[in-house]
């Protein structure tokens, strides 16, 4: 097996939003010309896969969808969400050392609860991944590092309860970028305080604030999580020439970050640099995982390249103090807040889908027990393709205990007889079934 | 003229029916007749060099007319060729030909016994992969770069490269640019001044292949360059040895994916020339007996079986180039796969059972041979009947054991190799690039609906698997000599692209190196038009039959740069349509 890297080239030549989005059929298409020039497909080093289409179970471990996650995907989901299946199983079956998921459409935007398309994604692919790799190889703690320019708030959804699951995005600062959040107070709810760790970085970072940002913080925060898997959300638009963002990693930064990171599973997210990035940050990120050299990938020119600012490096020192303490103190805070919060922890979340105009209310509600507790959330959203419409729902999580089951049962059954809801759902994490009420 | 146009159909037709056995190796049909036809040329002859034997074969109207066999002398395959040559020719009068094919191991041979020339190799990598190791040579590293769309990012940088410009060089050698199919203006600039170093012969990964895929187009190039002196040798020594016998018509090498080039073309691509026999034989299995169910054909020989893929009565080609050597490379060829078993193979007694192949040991017992082969297993276990059974049974008995369930167990072991074999390609098969979610939904698995099973070896062998597999079994009646008919009836082959860039107003067709501007009121329609005329003009070029273009494959993308349409990009890729010129309807002749 060695250092063989299994791939999943998925560049959906047939999917988009809309002609002109961002996430056009053309995307990957400079990219494949690449891979394909390289001959990268010929290296015994990497080893080729078909994705397979992901079943509504598989998505439905992370995901309720209202109406129902059915009615909002397109087939080009299943296949992109079946990539990172794929991927999973080809790592978990001891086929190829790491993997990497080359495929749209991404997904680090989709919250747990789905009205509509927001920041691109309908659903979060890696989130479902992490997911069945818990259900099919009781895989129990992984790390996902969210390399995307862009919070990928949706992941922070998801897992954003979840104590086994280190969530890390470094991003642009959410005051210069789209979704505007994914700032270090924004830590996990009380029980998973401390595992949702988020570091916005000045626009202009680059190659040298990104790995003093690895070197002084990530790593030493993987150390001490010890996951048994890592997954990269490998975005790749803090490159100098995103066209959405304002960073300055050049295809080298990325490459070397992919080596230091040593994911298991890497699944592509944004980049819109098509032309100019994707293809050499790809090639990087492929020969990294794939244990090869990857020095001689150099973008042909350079010359947009700015200079990082000195105060880029002030933030990166800045937050490997403030969310360093964060993180090693996360355990006695975690003990603080529950007590505090006496046994339930509410919040309200006002939820804006960009691409279809939809905004969302949602209050969510975690009760806690020994077993961990389950959660509920209750939704309204306006202007979604099926007009406005609200449910509730009721989650619970793969180690909930019996009377906790039966209590989020009873609080659906509740509900649905208050007559408030459209929808009330009950999710099962566990195998991804999600029963209508 | 009718009269006796009308004697050698029947003649033929004697053969095709019953046989005729004719003492020694050839076989003549109504040769009187022939001699006084004086129709015009109507004659197609085919040579194939084979491990052992070779073959040539006259074919007329859809009928074999005549064949030969003689042994293949490896130290100098000419010798077989005009040897073949001349025994299928005696009683045939030349000027009925219309073309020669030849087949020859002359490439394949070359490379497998190193009889090659030093290559000098100069590669521009620009950035990308490290292509250390990547090539059978060091390559020299020049300057310069051409990006993905198709733009030099960076000129070559000749100060840079002294040493280069003062080289002495002599003889054939090859230059390849990552992108240049995309624009090859650095590889014609780097081929000018290597002239000057004094090479006569440079290939250029472009001109190899028009796809994308640097490293195989490079050891494409590498390896031309390297077979280049030796195939030239041979084709111009063909070339004499042919007009010596008044015989003025084209003459054509077989390639590897099956199709044929003349001889001044194929010095262009001499790589394309190497592992011809498999291709060969899968001709001739369509000229003989082109199966229309999805099927898998064994051509089982004594020493070897050659597996490969049917759909729809063709064959189905390679997704990737071969590998040269354990090197990828641009050679296109049939998706197939030979494996050291036949009807002569030995059989070894290992710790668990048996092993069959990779050795040959020599005709089987039952028909004169020493030991046991797999033929005496196939016939002690049941599935075949010919020869001396009870010598066959001996033989097998030297094992131990209850000799049929030995020999039972021995075909077992033969079969597993071969459906093992079958799956690998099975799998090789499914997994093609999947770049839409059309692709993924419809899937690319090939079913097998039955297997076809050539050859001497063939009768109990291809039973035994089809049993494993619980596939029907066909066994058509094949001719001894289908490798020389596959080569005498294979159709010129050419295929081309085209890549027309809208937002910098050009398009490029890679195989002819031009980047011409686009006409007007371009679209995909249009490029169609374009490259169907560059194909026929190619085949107009080296006097090729005309023959129907077919699109390959087709992209078409719009272009856009923040927020707004550029342009268009269309890719695609046509050829002449492929296979053999028609089928015969040849019997088995038993030798």
């Amino acid at each position: 097996m060695k250092d063989t890297l299994g791939l999943i080239f998925f560049p959906a030549f047939d999917w988009m939003i809309s002609p002109t989005h961002p996430e056009r059929q053309e995307r990957l298409l400079y990219t494949r010309d690449q891979l394909e020039e390289e001959g990268l497909f010929d290296c015994e080093e990497i080893k080729e896969y078909r994705p397979r289409l992901a079943q509504i179970n598989d998505l439905q471990r992370a995901h309720i969808g209202v109406p129902a996650i059915s009615r909002l995907i397109t087939p080009a989901h299943l296949a992109s969400a079946g990539g990172c299946l794929t991927a999973a199983d080809a790592v978990m079956r001891g086929e190829v050392k790491r993997a990497f998921a080359l495929v749209r459409p991404p997904g680090h935007h989709a919250m747990r609860v789905v009205h509509g398309i927001r920041g691109f994604c309908t659903i979060n692919i890696e989130a479902i991944m992490v997911e069945y790799l818990r259900s099919k190889y009781q895989v129990r703690r992984i790390a996902v590092v969210d390399t995307d320019v862009h919070h990928g708030d949706g992941s922070q959804d998801v897992f954003y309860h979840d104590p086994d699951t280190l969530y890390i995005s470094f991003h642009q600062d959410g005051r210069t970028l789209y979704p505007g959040t994914g700032f270090p107070e924004e830590a996990g709810s009380p029980g998973a305080w401390g595992t949702n760790i988020n570091l916005p970085l000045l626009p202009g970072t680059g190659d040298e604030g990104l790995h003093r940002l690895y070197d002084g913080l990530i790593s030493h925060i993987l150390e001490d999580f010890q996951p048994e898997l890592i997954i990269n959300s490998a975005g790749q638009d803090n490159h100098f020439s995103d066209p959405l963002a304002s960073m300055a990693v050049t295809a080298q930064g990325y490459a070397r970050l992919a080596d230091k990171l040593q994911a298991d599973i890497a699944v592509l997210e944004g980049g819109y640099s098509i032309e100019s990035a994707l293809p050499y940050v790809n090639t990087g990120i492929i020969l990294a995982m794939a244990g090869m050299d990857y020095s001689k990938v150099v973008e042909p020119d350079l010359s947009m390249l700015r200079v990082q600012d000195k105060r880029c490096n002030q933030r990166v020192d800045q937050l490997i103090e403030q969310v360093g303490e964060l993180y090693f103190n996360r355990q006695k805070t975690r003990q603080q807040l529950l007590e505090k919060c006496g046994g339930v922890w509410q919040r309200r979340k006002g939820i804006y889908y960009d691409e279809e105009g939809i905004r969302e209310q949602q209050l969510e509600t975690v009760r806690y027990c020994s077993c961990g507790g389950y959660f509920t959330i209750q939704t309204a959203a306006e202007g979604t393709r099926f007009g406005d419409q609200s449910a509730f729902i009721a989650c619970i999580p793969r180690y909930a205990c019996a009377k906790c089951r039966q209590q989020a049962h009873d609080e659906a059954l509740r509900e649905k007889k208050s007559g408030r809801w459209q929808y009330v759902f009950v999710q099962n994490i566990v195998d991804g079934f999600i029963e209508t009420i | 003229m009718r009269l006796s146009g009308y004697a050698v159909m029947t003649g033929s037709l004697f053969l095709s029916q019953a046989g005729i056995y004719c003492g020694g190796r050839e076989y003549y049909i109504g040769h009187k007749m022939i001699r006084k036809y004086e129709g015009g040329a109507d004659m197609l002859l085919g040579i194939d060099v084979g491990g052992t034997f070779t073959d040539a074969v006259i074919i007329s109207k859809q009928e074999i007319t005549a064949q030969a066999k003689v042994p293949t002398n490896h130290d100098d395959v000419l010798v077989s060729v005009l040897q073949a040559l001349d025994r299928v020719l005696t009683d045939i009068d030349v000027s009925r030909l219309s073309r020669v094919v030849i087949s020859s191991t002359i490439v394949t041979n070359a490379l497998t016994e190193d009889r090659v020339e030093p290559v000098f190799l100069a590669v521009m990598t620009g950035p990308g992969m490290n292509v250390k190791g990547r090539f059978p040579v060091e390559p020299y590293y020049v300057s310069g770069y051409v990006d993905h769309r198709g733009k030099i990012t960076a000129q070559i940088d000749w100060s840079r490269h002294r040493d280069l410009l003062q080289r002495k060089g002599s003889g054939s050698c090859a230059v390849s640019g990552k992108f240049a199919v995309r624009e090859p203006q650095n590889e014609y600039q780097l081929k000018q001044e290597l002239k000057k170093c004094g090479y006569q012969k440079i290939f250029l990964g472009s001109e190899l292949s028009g796809e994308l895929n640097f490293i195989r187009r490079t050891n494409s190039a590498y390896f031309a360059a390297a077979v280049y002196k030796v195939f030239d040798k041979f084709c111009q020594k063909v070339k004499l040895a042919l007009a010596q016998r008044h015989i003025a018509v084209p003459v054509h090498i077989l390639k590897a994916d099956g199709g044929t080039l003349p001889l001044e073309a194929a010095l262009n691509q001499p790589v394309e020339a190497v592992f011809t026999g498999p291709a060969a034989s899968v001709l001739g299995i369509e000229a003989l007996a082109a199966p229309e169910l999805n099927s898998i054909s064994l051509d089982v020989g004594g020493t070897t079986t050659d597996i490969a893929f049917w759909e729809q009565g063709l064959p189905l080609m390679a997704k990737k180039g071969a590998l040269l050597k354990s090197y990828p490379t641009a050679v296109r060829s049939f998706h197939m796969r030979s494996i050291g078993i036949g009807g002569d193979s030995r059989i070894t007694v290992t710790g668990d059972g048996y092993q069959v192949g990779p050795v040959r040991e020599g005709p089987a017992a039952a028909v004169g041979g020493k030991t046991a082969t797999l033929s005496d297993a196939l016939i002690v276990a049941g599935y075949v009947n010919f020869g001396d059974e009870k010598k066959a049974l001996q033989a097998v008995a030297a094992f131990g054991g209850e000799p049929k369930q030995e020999a039972e167990k021995i075909v077992q072991a033969a079969v597993k190799v071969i459906t093992a074999t079958i799956s690998e390609m099975l799998a090789e098969w499914a997994k093609q690039p999947v770049y839409t979610v059309d692709d993924v939904i419809r899937g690319t698995e090939f079913v097998p609906q039955q297997l076809i099973g050539v050859g001497g070896g063939a009768q109990g062998l291809v039973a035994a698997v089809g049993k494993a597999m619980g596939l029907p079994v066909e066994i058509p009646a094949g001719a001894m000599v289908a490798n020389a008919i596959g080569a005498a009836l294979a159709r010129p082959t050419l295929s081309a692209g085209l890549r027309a860039d809208t937002t910098d107003g050009f398009y490029i067709i890679p195989e002819s190196g031009k980047r011409q501007p686009l006409p007007r009121g371009f679209n995909m329609k249009k490029a169609e038009t374009l490259l169907t005329q560059w194909l026929q003009q190619q085949a107009e070029k080296w006097q090729l039959p005309a023959q129907e273009t077919e699109l390959i494959s087709s992209e078409h993308f719009r272009t856009i740069h923040g927020y707004y349409d550029t342009g268009d990009i269309y890719s695609l890729r046509m050829q002449l349509k492929p296979g053999i010129l028609h089928k015969v309807h040849g019997r088995e002749v038993e030798l």
